[in-house]
């Protein structure tokens, strides 16, 4: 058997797997299959992933350890894996053949792999566990050159793989009782849709797990299919779990079948945003929907007007003869159904609601609903923010709150003296310092000099915003500054005024976004990473068109990322849009879901005007200003429901804002200077 | 407004050498001491002209701090020219020219014409990096040198016009093939139409109404 050179260029487009193509085809050849069928032996089987140096620990001894190779292969759309025992490996000449069989793992189907249990020590090598469905457990894999994470984001990539809610290490494989199931089963849709003829008997409940539809006629099997790069496969077989899974595709169908009917007539009639909500004539949301759409409309004019007094594109020369593929959820419709409304910001008086009598918040969770769906008045942000941002517990009275203000107030003092301490000829002996400090000098001098609290010459809130950078920088040494701090900074000094609360609101902030300034970039690009799987998940067209064009990368999003869409909003729109992010109510990702948002309204621009890579990027810059921020959260919001445990499962763990998973050093530096 | 050619431009140099003022003065004629610092890449666009044609120079203003380099370094992808800067009162920046170039060689297509900016050339009694200094590094490694000011608009505009006329005499020589986009160079109206259709197609025939 060989690998046919066409199969090789199949995935040419994306240079992680063309290179792992490369580097295993070879192994491919001389896979060994001798005991069954294997995926490997079939020309069209897919090498997804190959790991070096994966081993098991049948005993306790060093010496009996067995190195092998473990891959991924994929097969009429299945994936399969496996483990196999280097052969003649002077350490394994204790290993019989009988052992060999023992252990070797040989294409097992993920649909009957349960578990995978994952350990990833601070210390010691990474191992992963896999269960299968019948209850055999594997030995251990562990993985001398680390990857667990990559490894279970390639899993992720390909099947439906949900955290346990018993263990945080135990990822469910194709586990259909999870909340994934029930959110997208709750999603009844209005009962006066206009519903094709021919598609009218869908099932209208959704609820039980035992129900057995039994639909298999090629109708359904086809709109299956069109979602299996969510990982729920179509299967002729009576397992509840799969026939449920079909039932809830059809859920998913059902909106897309409506969606593109609507799309179809809008396109015909609009080329893009507008009169299709009049089809929504008996939703209560009527009146928001065609507001927003005017908005929309309006917007989408505004922008294509300054986009091509700028540029080389002549938006109407185009986009009628370009086939925009649908949008698999046309989510401008869907998002008026599933993003609520946003209400008036939290007053003072709701706020104290939430509070006990000696000023403890109650139920923070309340809380945090409350500021995510409508976020908080300006003169409260300063008592709300720092629960936001973890610097003050929930839990804490009024009083244990002002003595953590004044034991904060001296520990700043304190670390402000570390670099205030630092005499002329100190400094002269201290490049570090002295790069720092020049470089902090020249930024907040050009952070938000327009903003009437930083403007003027020699504004005391400048020099303040640059003794906190300076003395963050000390506290924390190892990350230092860089440019994007000044940006979060800036609306968190003016929130709190005070220099010490705004330092340990900075710092409780740092703990979640500081990767986002790693020198390795490592932080930025695991979002951007996220966001190209959530896009592939929510928006394929679109996520296709952005891998023909080599955008994949995503870096066209990279400021979107790195300061939360600071530069995008105006001033008070981006308070608005960071307490809501900061709830971490739906998701502590939530950020991504607005990227995500902002690209599928612009998607039909985006496609039509076949953007490459430079003009995709200049695009997207040029939005700055332009985005109605209530209805991207709102798009948000729906997105985020809608792609449920899915979702979730598309973003590695770790990836900020989430907590760093390991404890250590926080900030690994290549740095060598001191 | 039409154009028989466009050029990519992509402005790099270290943090604070003033790129965006730079960039500011050759497209509003204007300098703007207080201004935000560049996250990721700011755009400027303007026409100018040589040799009779009108000429748009789109220019990609990137952020200069060490952390952002490897994103900085996917912009290079399709620029026909680069200003690299570097402030005239501050040597450490003077010193990473180096490191900039060699990112430039390696992430950009190797015609990329390269000009070398020592800025703030306004603050004399500042200097820390004699005119010679310039002149000799320049030589070196093959770019074109200027000093100039964004403050007082001296050489500025020379800066970015000398640049676009080494790319026109390249376009005139045969060095490019303007019809491959990799080299940072769009043909529109007036200019040799090139076989690549598609949008560029509908710019040339679009010709006057274009915005």
């Amino acid at each position: 058997m060989s690998m046919e050179a066409s199969e090789l260029q199949d995935l040419s487009d994306d240079a992680d797997y063309a290179a792992s193509q490369q580097q295993g085809s070879a192994s491919m050849m001389r896979c060994d299959s001798s005991k069954r069928s294997s995926p490997s032996e079939h020309e069209d089987a897919e090498l997804i992933y190959l790991k070096d140096n994966v081993a098991i620990h049948p005993t306790q001894f060093a010496s009996e350890r067995i190195s092998g190779r473990l891959k991924l292969t994929k097969q009429d759309s299945i994936l399969f894996l496996s483990w196999i025992p280097y052969k003649g490996q002077s350490s394994n000449a204790k290993l019989s053949e009988k052992d060999r069989s023992l252990y070797t793992i040989t294409a097992v189907p993920f649909t009957e792999v349960r578990s995978i249990k994952r350990h990833t020590p601070a210390f010691g090598w990474q191992y992963v566990i896999v269960v299968q469905s019948s209850g055999l457990a594997h030995p251990p894999l562990y993985f001398y050159n680390g990857g667990v994470r990559e490894f279970l984001a390639i899993v992720k990539q390909h099947v439906f793989l949900a955290r346990s809610a018993e263990d945080a290490s135990v990822f469910l494989v194709n586990d259909f009782q999870s909340p994934l199931q029930r959110t997208l089963s709750s999603l009844e849709l209005p009962s006066s849709l206009p519903v094709a003829s021919g598609q009218s008997t869908y099932p209208s409940d959704g609820g039980s797990l035992n129900e057995n539809q039994g639909r298999t006629s090629s109708d359904v099997g086809n709109r299956v299919s069109s979602l299996s790069q969510y990982g729920l496969r179509k299967h002729k077989s009576h397992d509840p779990t799969r026939d449920l899974s079909i039932h809830l595709l059809e859920k998913f169908s059902l909106v897309t079948k409506f969606a593109r009917e609507t799309t179809t007539q809008l396109f015909s009639e609009n080329n893009g945003f507008g009169s299709a909500d009049r089809r929504w004539n008996n939703q209560p949301v009527h009146s928001y929907s065609d507001k927003l759409s005017n908005i929309a409309e309006e917007k989408h004019h505004e922008i294509s007007h300054s986009y091509s007094e700028n540029d080389l594109l002549k938006d109407e020369d185009i986009s009628n003869d370009i086939d925009v593929p649908a949008d698999p959820l046309e989510f401008n419709k869907l998002s008026l159904v599933w993003g609520k409304p946003r209400q008036p910001q939290m007053g003072s008086k709701e706020f104290t609601a939430f509070l006990d009598s000696e000023g403890r918040v109650v139920e923070s969770k309340a809380l945090r609903e409350r500021v995510f769906y409508g976020g908080i008045e300006h003169q409260l942000r300063r008592e709300v923010w720092p629960f936001l941002l973890g610097y003050y517990a929930y839990d804490l009275t009024y009083a244990e709150r002002e003595y953590l203000r004044s034991v904060k107030r001296m520990e700043y003092a304190t670390l402000k003296q570390q670099w205030q301490s630092i005499s002329p000829e100190q400094a002269k002996r201290f490049t570090k310092y002295r790069e720092r400090k020049g470089l902090i000098d020249k930024d907040v001098v050009r952070t938000d000099r327009a903003f009437e609290y930083y403007e003027g010459d020699d504004n005391l809130n400048v020099n303040s915003m640059r003794d906190i950078l300076l003395t963050y920088s000390f506290y924390n040494f190892d990350l230092g500054y860089c440019q994007g701090m000044s940006d979060y900074l800036s609306p968190i000094l003016f929130v709190m005024g005070d220099e010490s609360e705004s330092f340990w609101c900075f710092v409780a902030l740092m703990e979640r976004l500081g990767p986002n300034f790693n020198r390795d970039q490592n932080g930025m690009h695991t979002q951007l990473f996220a966001l190209s799987k959530l896009v592939e998940l929510l928006d394929s067209p679109l996520h296709n068109y952005f891998k023909q064009n080599d955008c994949l990368n995503y870096f066209f999003c990279f400021r979107w990322i790195l300061i939360q869409f600071k530069r995008e909003f105006e001033y008070e729109k981006t308070m608005q849009l960071w307490e809501v992010l900061w709830t971490h109510y739906l998701s502590e990702h939530l950020h991504l879901y607005v990227c995500v948002a902002i690209l599928k309204r612009f998607r039909s621009k985006i496609i039509g005007e076949q953007m490459d890579f430079d003009t995709l990027l200049k695009f997207i810059n040029e939005l700055s200003g332009h985005i109605d921020l209530d209805s991207t959260i709102r798009d948000a919001e729906a997105l985020c429901i809608c792609a449920g445990e899915n979702g979730a499962a598309s973003i590695p763990p770790g990836t900020p804002p989430s907590l760093p998973l390991d404890e250590g050093i926080l900030y690994p530096q290549e740095d060598d200077v001191l | 407004m039409s154009y028989a050619y466009l050029f990519k431009y992509i402005i790099i140099g270290d943090t604070g050498v003033g790129k965006s003022c730079l960039l500011l003065q050759f497209t509003d004629k204007r300098f703007q001491p207080v201004h935000d610092l560049t996250i990721g890449v700011e755009f400027g666009a303007r026409m100018i002209t040589i040799d009779n044609k009108p000429i748009k120079l789109q220019i990609w203003d990137t952020a200069g701090q060490e952390s952002f380099r490897s994103i900085t370094r996917s912009y290079y992808r399709g620029a026909a020219g680069a200003l690299l800067v570097y402030d005239i009162t501050r040597r450490e920046t003077f010193n990473h020219l180096a490191s900039w170039l060699e990112d430039a060689r390696q992430h950009a297509n190797a015609n990329m014409t390269i000009m070398l900016i020592g800025n703030k050339c306004d603050l004399a009694h500042r200097r820390a990096v004699s005119t010679e200094e310039g002149e000799q590094f320049a030589k070196e490694h093959g770019l074109i040198f200027m000093e100039a000011s964004a403050k007082t608009a001296q050489n500025v505009e020379e800066a970015f016009i000398k640049t676009a006329a080494t790319i026109y005499k390249k376009i005139q020589d045969g060095v490019f093939d303007v019809s491959n986009e990799s080299y940072g160079i769009k043909v529109g109206y007036g200019g040799i139409p090139g076989p690549s259709g598609g949008r560029d197609g509908s710019t040339s025939q679009g010709g006057g109404c274009c915005g």
